[in-house]
C-alpha cells in the first residue's frame, strides 16, 4: 500500500516511511517537538491561535470548520477546566488516514495536542480512538509514556511551568461516536447519542466544560503550522483552505493508499489515472466517492476531462464534497444500486436511534433496498426512496441522517440505469418507468 | 427566564412574549397547533421526535420549536406545505414499524399517536415491508410492555429519573433496535406507574387494567386521592358501578400533580369494589356473640338506644367520638357536631398518627403550595421521608433542585434517598430531631449541646444557617412526625426567630400521613393545647374506666392498638363505621358499612391547605352509606336534625359557617381542580415562645448521646408497599411487599404465574404466551 | 382482577441484581484503577472497564461481570445495560475465543469481501452471526474497520488481517483451529 506525498513536500507524511518512525528518538531527530519548544519559549496562547487562523487550516474530520475560529470560541475567562479532545474515531467508510498517522507518527499527534492545549489553557487532553483500533491505543500509550519520561507530557513540560496530561480513551464500536457531541457523551460513559447544539462544545463540552474536539489530521497539522508559520502553511494550499490534505484511496486502483496532496491539487483524473497507478485491470472508471461514504457519488463523466480541483470549493463545484478524504474508486463492474445498498445498510447499522427520521428512515430504506435486491422492485420504488430521503434530509437531529440520504439521492440522480435495471422486472413496460424515475 | 418582553411574529401575527420563553409553548398559547411527542414541560429537552418543526427566518432548514427560545424580532411560520410534508413524513416514519391494530391496543381511543395520525397522517400507507417484532411482556406486576408500539419519545425514562429519582427504566440497544427496558427485563422500582401515564402510545400499559374495558366506555370523575396528605387530583374511571382505573392524564384532570401519581393513588383502588367490603350493618346483640346482619333502621335504632342509656348512666364524657384523617371534612365535622351537640361530650379526637396542633397554634407563615415548592430557593426538610410518604412533595423537591436550582437541606436520622439531591445532608442520631430545631432557633448558644446530642459538628449547622441567610427568595420548611409539641411550636416561629430579610419569605409544608390530616386539625377535632389534646391512645387507656362507649369512623391505627389489644373489649359499647372487617371491628357491637372516597361527595384538605373536592364516582357498594350521612341519621335518631337533607354541599356550607379556616367557601368555588382554593390558616404572627423553647432545651439536654446512627438507606417501597387494610386488598401489593420476585417467564402476568407455592401455572402461560 | 391469588402467603425474596459478583486478580484491579485515574468522573471509565471485564469473563459481560461493573462504577445495573447494548463491540452474549469479524462495507465489498465471508462460513460451518458448536469460533460481518486500502480484511478479536485471499484465510484459521494462533493485542 502506497503512503506518501504527491505534488508537494511531505508534511504530515514526512516521517512515516522511516523505520522506527513511531519512536520519540526518530521523531526528535527529524525536528520533532521543535514547534512545542518554540511555542513554550516565546509565544502567547493568542499568538498560537493567530498563527492557526492565518494558516487557513480547516478541520479534517469532515465538517471542514476553520480550526482557528473554533479555538477562538473557547471562553478565555471561564473558571472551568478546559479540554482538548482528539477525534480518532475514524469510522467513515473509505477513511483510513488517521490510522496511519497514529501508527507511524504518534508523537506528531501528541505534539499537536500539547500545542492546542497550551493555546486553549487546557491541562488534560483525551484521544478518543475507536475500539477496533486497539493496537493504535497501545502505540499511543507507549508514545505518551516515552514522552512523559522525556519531560514532554505531565508537569513542567520542557522545564517550563506548562503542565498537561494526555490520555487515551477507547470507543467500542459506534460510528456515531465520531460526531463530536456523541463522542463527548461516550467519553462521559453514556450512550453515544449526539447532544443538542447550542451549547457548542467550545462553550460547554466534556463534563460541561469548554472543549475543543479536533480530528487527528487537524491536530497533526499544527506543529508544521508553527514551524513554517501560518502564512507559509496556508500558501501550500489555497487561500480558503491552507496546507496539505490526506486522501485515503481505496477501491479499483493499482496503488491504493494514503496520499498527501496540496489543498487544491488540480486534477482528479490525473490523480486517479497516474498518481494512483490507474484502474486495476485497465477497466473503465465508473464512479468515485471522493470524501468518505457520506458525500455525493460522482460519475466518471463528471471527472474525466473536467479538471476537478481537489479542495472544498472545487469538489462542491464538481457536485460532491471533501468530507473526510476517503476516496473510493469504483470501476465499471460495480453496480451502483448494490454499492448504495451496501452504504445504506451501514447507516442503518450505525444510526444511534435517537431521532425519528434517521432511526425509522434508514430502517425503512434498507428494507426497500433488500426487497428490490430480491427482485421484487416496483416501478415507483425509486421515487419512494427519494421521498424517504427527502423526509430525512435536514430534519434529523444530527448530520448522520443527511449522510444516509445523500448517497442515495446522488446515486439515483447520476446512475438511474443501475436502478432502472433492478426495477424493470416488475415494471410493465418502459412507460411506467418515467414516473418511477426522475426523468433526467 | 426574565420578564423582559420581546416581539415575536408567528404566522404573520406579532406578539409580545417573555424573552427566553420556549417557542413551542408560545406558539401553542397563541393558537398555532404544533404536534410533538418528546417535548414535555419541565422535563429535560430531547428534540428527538422531530414533530415540532417550524420555519424561522434567517435560520437554515426547519427548526424544532421545542429547542428554540424566543428572541426579539423572531419571525416564525408554523404551517406551510414544507412543514406539513415534514410532519406527515415523521408520522409516516413513526408508523412504519408501529402495529396498525389499534382496535386490539389497550391505548386505543386515548393514544397520542392515533390522534396525531388523524391530524397529520398520510392518506395511503406506503410502508409495505415487514415490521420489526418484539414480544409483549411484563416489566413488573403492574407494568405491561409492548415494545413494538414504542416511538422512543423517552418520556418514561425521563419521568423515572427526573420525577422519581429512580432511573429504573432506560433505553437499550441502538438504531431501529432501540427499546425501553431494564437489565434482565424486570423493573424494580417504586412502581409509581408514571411511565405508563406519560406514555403516548400503548407501549407501557397498566397491567391491572389492561384489556378490562375501553376508555370511551368509562365515565370519569375528577376527585382527590385518599392516601397521603399531598392530595393529588385524579380521574376515577368507572363502568357499571365498578371503579376500573385511576389516572391523572391531564386531558381528564388537571390538578396540582399534573400527570403524576404514586403507586397507591394509581393502583390501590381495587379495594373499592373488593368482595370483602362490608355489605350490611352488623349488630352483636350480646358480648361474645356473633356480628349479625341487620337493617339500617334496626342498627341506627339499636345504637341510639344504647348511647342514650350509657349517657344517662355514666354521663356524656364517658362516650367518646373518634373521627378519621381518611374521611371527608363533612364527615368529620358531622362527628364533631355529634359529639358536642348530640352527646355533649368533650371526649373526641381523630385517629391521626401525630398531632399538628402545636404547629398550627404557632404558625407564623403561610403553608407552601406544591407549586411554591417547585420554585423555592431553599428547602429545609427536618425528619420525614417524602419519597415514601408524600411522593408528590418529593417530586416537587427534585424538580426544584434539578430545574430550579433550589438548595435542599436535609436533617434526618436515616440517609433517605432524597439525600442525592441535597446540597447539605445533616445525619443525626435517631430521636434527635428536636435538637435540630434547637440548633436552628439557638440565636444565643445552646447550639453546641444540640449538635452534640445529634452527633454532628456545630459547624454543620453554621452552614445550614448560612444557606438560610443567603436565601433571597422562598424558604420552604418541611417536617415529619418526629418533632415533639414544643419543637413544632418553636419551628412554626422560626421566621420570627431568624428575623426578616430582604426578599426572603418563609413557607411551611407539614408532612402528615393522611389525605385529610390537615382537615381534622382545621375542624378542631384534634382539640387544642388549652383543653388538652385527647389522643386515641389516651382514650383507649381510659377504656372501661372514664370511657364506657366509643363511636368511631374508621379503625384504630395498628400502632395505637399495639400493646392495648384488650382495651377495646373493656368498652361497654363500640360502634365502628368501616369498609372492611378490621382488628377494631372485631370488638365492635355495631359495625356500619361506610362508603369509600369513590362513593361519596365531600372535601379533603391537603398539606398545601388546599380544600379539594371529593366526588362520587359510583353508587355506594352494597348498603354502604357516606360517613356524614350515617352520623346525621344517628343524630336524628337521638333527636337532633343537622339539617343536611342528604346533601353534602349543605353539610359543607354548615361547616364553612363554623370553621374559621373554611370561612366563605362553597362547593361552586371549589369546582375547578386546576385552581385549588387554600384554606385560611390565619397564623398568629410572631409570639413569645421562650416557654416552649426552654422546655425544648430541657428535653434536648436529656437526650441520649450514645444512640447509634442509622446508616442504611431504606429500600425503595418500604413504606409505599406496606400492606394495610386498603392496599392489602390488592394482589400486586403482596407481590411487591414480598420483594417483587421476577417470574420465570415475563410473557405472562406474574399474578398468573406465581401461585402461593410460587409454582408456575403452565396452562395459563400457554394461553397468554404467544 | 385475578382473585385466585391468596395474599397472605408472602413470596420468597428474589435477587434484584445478579447474586454473584465477579472477582478479579490484583493485576486486573490495578489495570482498572489506571483507567479510573484518567477521569474526573468515574463513569467515564465504563467502556475501558467493560473491555477488561469482557476479556476476563470469557469474551462477554456475564451477569457477575455486570454486577461488578455497576458496583465498581457506582451506577445502577440498568445503566450498565443501556451502555453495553449501545456499542457493537460489547458482547452481551458469549462469543467464541476466536471472534472472526469480516468487514462488509463498500471498499472491502467491491474487492471481494463477500468471497471472504463466504469462505469463512464454509470452513467454520456457520453463518455470519453464529458461533460454532464447540463455542470456539464466532463469525461476524462488521462495518468499515479502516483497512479500505488493504482490503479485503478481517479482524480476529483486535488483530487486523489484510489483503486477504481465501488461501490466507485458510492459513490463519488453521492456526486458530490448532490453537497456535497468538493474539497480537
Ligand atoms: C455522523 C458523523 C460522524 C463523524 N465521524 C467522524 C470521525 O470518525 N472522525 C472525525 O474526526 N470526525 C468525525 N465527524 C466530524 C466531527 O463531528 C467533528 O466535526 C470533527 O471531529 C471536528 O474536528 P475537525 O474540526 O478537526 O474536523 C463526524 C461527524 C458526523 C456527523
Ligand atoms: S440523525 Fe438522529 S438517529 Fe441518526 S445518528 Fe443522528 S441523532 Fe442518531
Ligand atoms: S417535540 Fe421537538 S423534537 Fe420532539
Amino acid at each position: 500500500m502506497f503512503i506518501g506525498a504527491i505534488g508537494c513536500e511531505p508534511l504530515q507524511l514526512a516521517r512515516v516511511s522511516l523505520d522506527g518512525s513511531h519512536t520519540l528518538e526518530v521523531y526528535r531527530r527529524n525536528g520533532g517537538y521543535e514547534a512545542l519548544k518554540r511555542v513554550l519559549a516565546g509565544m502567547s496562547p493568542d499568538d498560537v491561535i493567530a498563527e492557526v487562523k492565518k494558516s487557513a487550516l480547516r478541520g479534517r474530520g469532515g465538517a471542514g470548520f476553520p480550526t482557528g475560529m473554533k479555538w477562538g470560541f473557547v471562553p478565555k475567562d471561564s473558571p472551568k477546566p478546559k479540554y482538548v479532545v482528539c477525534n480518532a474515531d475514524e469510522s467513515e467508510p473509505g477513511t483510513f488516514k488517521d490510522r496511519y498517522l497514529m501508527e507511524r507518527d504518534p508523537h506528531m499527534l501528541i505534539e499537536g495536542m500539547l500545542i492546542a492545549a497550551y493555546a486553549l489553557g487546557s491541562k488534560a487532553c483525551y484521544i478518543y480512538t475507536r475500539g477496533e483500533y486497539k493496537y493504535l491505543i497501545d502505540i499511543m500509550d507507549a508514545a505518551i509514556d516515552e514522552a512523559r519520561a522525556a519531560g514532554l507530557v505531565g508537569d513542567k513540560i520542557l522545564d517550563t511551568d506548562f503542565a498537561c496530561e494526555v490520555y487515551t480513551h477507547t470507543g467500542a464500536g459506534a460510528y456515531i461516536c465520531g460526531e463530536e457531541t456523541a463522542l463527548l457523551n461516550s467519553l462521559e460513559g453514556l450512550r453515544g447519542h449526539p447532544r443538542m447544539k447550542p451549547p457548542f462544545p467550545a462553550v460547554a463540552g466534556l463534563y460541561g466544560c469548554p472543549t475543543v474536539v479536533n480530528n487527528v489530521e487537524t491536530l497533526t497539522a499544527v506543529p508544521d503550522i508553527i514551524k513554517l508559520g501560518g502564512a507559509a502553511y496556508q500558501k501550500l494550499g489555497t487561500e480558503k483552505s491552507g496546507g496539505t490534505k490526506l486522501w485515503a484511496v481505496s477501491g479499483h486502483v493499482n496503488r491504493p493508499g494514503v496520499y498527501e496532496l496540496p489543498m487544491g491539487y488540480d486534477d482528479m483524473e490525473k490523480f486517479i489515472m497516474e498518481d494512483c497507478g490507474g484502474m486495476t485491470g485497465g477497466k473503465n472508471l465508473k464512479a468515485v466517492i471522493p470524501g468518505g461514504s457520506s458525500v455525493y457519488v460522482m460519475p466518471a463523466s463528471d471527472i474525466i476531462g473536467k479538471d476537478v480541483r481537489m479542495d472544498y470549493e472545487g469538489l462542491v463545484v464538481a457536485g460532491s464534497m471533501v468530507g473526510s478524504g476517503g476516496f473510493i474508486v469504483m470501476d465499471e463492474t460495480v453496480d451502483i444500486f448494490e454499492s448504495t445498498k451496501n452504504l445504506t445498510e451501514f447507516y442503518k447499522h450505525e444510526s444511534c436511534g435517537w431521532c425519528t427520521p434517521c432511526r425509522e428512515g434508514t430502517d425503512w430504506l434498507v428494507k426497500v433496498f433488500k426487497r428490490i435486491a430480491r427482485g421484487e422492485g416496483r416501478p415507483d420504488d425509486a421515487q419512494l426512496l427519494l421521498d424517504l430521503c427527502d423526509n430525512i434530509e435536514g430534519k434529523s437531529f444530527c448530520p448522520l441522517g443527511d449522510a444516509a440520504a445523500w448517497p442515495i439521492q446522488s446515486a439515483i440522480k447520476k446512475f438511474p440505469e443501475d436502478f432502472r435495471r433492478h426495477l424493470l422486472p416488475l415494471a410493465n413496460g418502459d412507460g411506467d418507468m418515467k414516473d418511477g424515475l426522475p426523468t433526467l | 427566564m426574565s420578564n423582559e418582553l420581546v416581539k415575536v411574529t408567528i404566522n404573520g401575527q406579532q406578539h409580545e412574549v417573555e424573552k427566553g420563553a420556549r417557542l413551542i409553548d408560545v406558539c401553542r398559547e397563541k393558537g398555532a397547533a404544533i404536534p410533538s411527542f418528546c417535548y414535555y414541560a419541565d422535563l429535560a429537552l430531547q428534540a428527538s421526535c422531530r414533530m415540532c418543526l417550524v420555519r424561522i427566518e434567517k435560520m437554515p432548514k426547519l427548526q424544532t420549536s421545542c429547542t428554540i427560545t424566543c428572541t426579539d424580532g423572531m419571525i416564525v411560520t408554523t404551517a406551510s406545505e414544507e412543514i406539513e410534508k415534514a410532519q406527515r413524513g415523521m408520522v409516516e416514519f413513526l408508523l412504519a414499524n408501529h402495529p396498525l391494530d389499534c382496535p386490539v391496543c389497550d391505548r386505543g381511543g386515548e393514544c397520542e399517536l392515533q390522534e396525531m395520525v388523524f391530524d397529520w397522517g398520510g392518506l395511503e400507507e406506503r410502508f409495505t415491508e415487514k415490521k420489526n417484532y418484539y414480544p409483549e411482556k411484563f416489566l413488573s406486576p403492574i407494568v405491561a410492555n409492548d415494545p413494538q408500539r414504542c416511538i422512543l419519545c423517552k418520556r418514561c425514562t425521563r419521568v423515572c429519573d427526573e420525577w422519581m429519582g429512580e432511573d429504573a427504566i432506560e433505553a437499550g440497544g441502538r438504531g431501529a433496535g432501540t427499546v425501553i427496558g431494564t437489565y434482565g427485563g424486570w423493573l424494580n422500582c417504586s412502581q409509581c406507574g408514571n411511565c405508563i401515564e406519560v406514555c403516548p402510545t400503548g407501549t407501557l400499559l397498566d397491567a391491572t387494567y389492561r384489556h378490562q374495558t375501553r376508555p370511551w366506555e368509562l365515565s370519569r370523575t375528577t376527585s382527590t386521592c385518599n392516601f397521603c396528605s399531598d392530595g393529588c387530583q385524579l380521574s376515577i374511571g368507572s363502568r357499571a358501578g365498578e371503579v376500573m382505573r385511576v389516572v391523572a392524564r391531564d386531558r381528564y384532570v388537571n390538578g396540582i400533580n399534573g400527570e403524576f401519581l404514586c403507586i397507591k393513588g394509581r393502583f390501590a383502588h381495587p379495594f373499592i369494589n373488593h368482595e370483602e367490603r362490608l355489605r350490611t350493618p352488623l349488630i352483636r346483640y350480646r358480648k361474645g356473640g356473633k356480628l349479625i346482619p341487620a337493617t339500617w333502621d334496626d342498627a341506627i335504632e339499636f345504637v341510639a338506644e344504647k348511647l342514650n342509656a350509657l349517657r344517662d348512666e355514666h354521663g356524656a364524657d364517658a362516650i367518646g367520638v373518634i373521627g378519621s384523617p381518611r374521611i371527608t371534612n363533612e364527615a368529620n365535622y358531622a362527628l364533631l357536631r355529634f359529639a358536642r351537640e348530640v352527646i355533649g361530650t368533650n371526649s373526641y379526637t381523630a385517629t391521626e398518627a401525630f398531632s399538628l396542633v402545636p404547629f398550627f397554634e404557632n404558625l407564623s407563615a403561610p403553608l407552601a403550595t406544591h407549586k411554591e415548592i417547585r420554585h423555592a430557593q431553599t428547602i429545609l426538610l427536618i425528619g420525614g421521608e417524602p419519597e415514601e410518604l408524600q411522593p408528590l412533595t418529593a417530586r416537587q423537591i427534585r424538580q426544584a433542585v434539578r430545574n430550579g436550582g433550589a438548595k435542599l437541606i436535609i436533617i434526618n436520622r436515616v440517609p433517605i434517598r432524597l439525600k442525592q439531591q441535597a446540597a447539605q445532608f445533616v445525619h443525626i442520631r435517631p430521636g434527635a430531631e428536636d435538637a435540630a430545631v434547637v440548633a436552628l432557633a439557638a440565636r444565643d448558644g445552646g447550639g453546641e449541646v444540640a449538635a452534640r446530642k445529634m452527633g454532628v459538628e456545630a459547624s454543620e449547622f453554621e452552614s445550614v444557617r448560612h444557606l438560610l441567610d443567603e436565601t433571597a427568595g422562598d424558604i420552604v420548611v418541611m417536617f415529619g412526625g418526629e418533632l415533639s409539641a414544643s419543637a413544632q411550636a418553636a419551628l412554626a416561629q422560626l421566621p420570627a426567630t431568624l428575623g426578616a430579610r430582604e426578599g426572603r419569605r418563609f413557607l411551611f409544608h407539614p408532612l402528615p400521613l393522611f389525605n385529610n390530616s390537615i382537615g381534622v386539625h382545621d375542624i378542631g377535632l384534634m382539640g387544642d393545647s388549652q383543653s388538652g389534646e385527647l389522643t386515641p391512645a389516651r382514650m383507649l387507656d381510659a377504656a372501661g374506666t372514664e370511657l364506657r362507649a366509643l363511636y368511631m369512623a374508621g379503625s384504630f391505627l395498628p400502632e395505637t392498638l399495639h400493646g392495648r389489644e384488650d382495651a377495646l373489649s373493656k368498652l361497654d359499647f363500640l360502634v365502628v363505621q368501616e369498609l372492611f372487617q378490621t382488628a377494631t371491628t372485631a370488638h365492635a357491637d355495631v359495625v356500619l358499612p361506610a362508603a369509600s372516597y369513590a362513593e361519596t361527595d365531600g372535601t379533603f384538605t391537603n398539606n398545601d391547605g388546599f380544600v379539594q373536592r371529593v366526588r362520587q364516582s359510583i353508587p355506594p357498594v352494597h348498603q354502604a352509606k357516606p360517613d356524614w350521612v350515617i352520623t346525621s341519621l344517628l343524630a336524628a335518631a337521638l333527636g337532633v336534625d343537622f339539617g343536611y337533607q342528604m346533601s353534602a354541599s349543605a353539610a359543607f356550607l354548615d361547616m364553612a359557617k363554623h370553621v374559621a379556616a373554611y370561612e366563605g367557601l362553597r362547593y361552586p368555588l371549589l369546582k375547578d381542580e386546576s385552581k385549588p382554593v387554600q384554606a385560611k390558616h390565619a397564623g398568629v404572627g410572631s409570639r413569645d415562645i421562650s416557654r416552649e423553647l426552654e422546655a425544648l432545651r430541657q428535653a434536648v439536654e436529656g437526650l441520649d448521646e450514645t444512640a447509634e446512627k442509622l446508616t442504611e438507606t431504606p429500600e425503595v417501597g418500604h413504606e409505599l408497599f406496606k400492606i394495610s387494610t386498603l392496599t392489602g386488598k390488592v394482589p400486586q401489593f403482596h407481590l411487591l411487599a414480598a420483594g417483587n420476585p421476577e417470574p420465570p417467564d415475563v410473557l405472562v402476568s406474574p399474578l398468573y404465574q406465581i401461585t402461593i407455592d410460587t409454582t408456575l401455572r403452565r396452562e395459563k402461560m400457554a394461553i397468554a404466551g404467544d | 382482577m385475578s382473585q385466585q391469588f391468596t395474599p397472605h402467603n408472602p413470596l420468597p425474596q428474589e435477587a434484584k441484581v445478579p447474586a454473584e459478583i465477579a472477582v478479579f486478580s490484583a493485576e486486573v484491579e490495578a489495570e482498572m484503577d489506571r483507567h479510573l485515574a484518567k477521569y474526573p468522573v468515574r463513569r467515564s471509565a465504563i467502556l475501558p472497564l467493560m473491555f477488561i471485564v469482557q476479556r476476563e469473563r470469557g469474551g462477554w459481560l456475564d451477569p457477575p461481570g455486570v454486577a461488578y461493573l455497576a458496583d465498581r462504577l457506582g451506577v445502577r445495573i440498568t445503566d450498565i445495560w443501556e451502555v453495553a447494548t449501545f456499542y457493537s463491540m460489547i458482547n452481551t452474549e458469549p462469543v467464541g475465543k476466536y471472534h472472526v469479524q469480516v468487514c462488509r462495507t463498500l471498499s472491502c465489498k467491491i474487492v471481494g469481501a463477500d468471497k471472504i465471508t463466504e469462505h469463512c462460513a464454509q470452513r467454520l460451518g456457520i453463518k455470519p452471526g453464529e458461533t460454532t458448536a464447540d463455542g470456539r469460533f464466532t463469525l461476524s460481518e462488521v462495518e468499515c474497520l479502516g483497512s479500505c486500502g488493504t482490503a479485503p480484511m478481517m479482524q480476529i478479536r483486535f488483530d487486523f488481517h489484510e489483503n486477504l485471499t481465501p488461501e490466507k484465510v485458510d492459513e490463519i484459521l488453521s492456526t486458530c483451529e490448532r490453537d497456535e494462533y497468538v493474539f497480537k493485542s
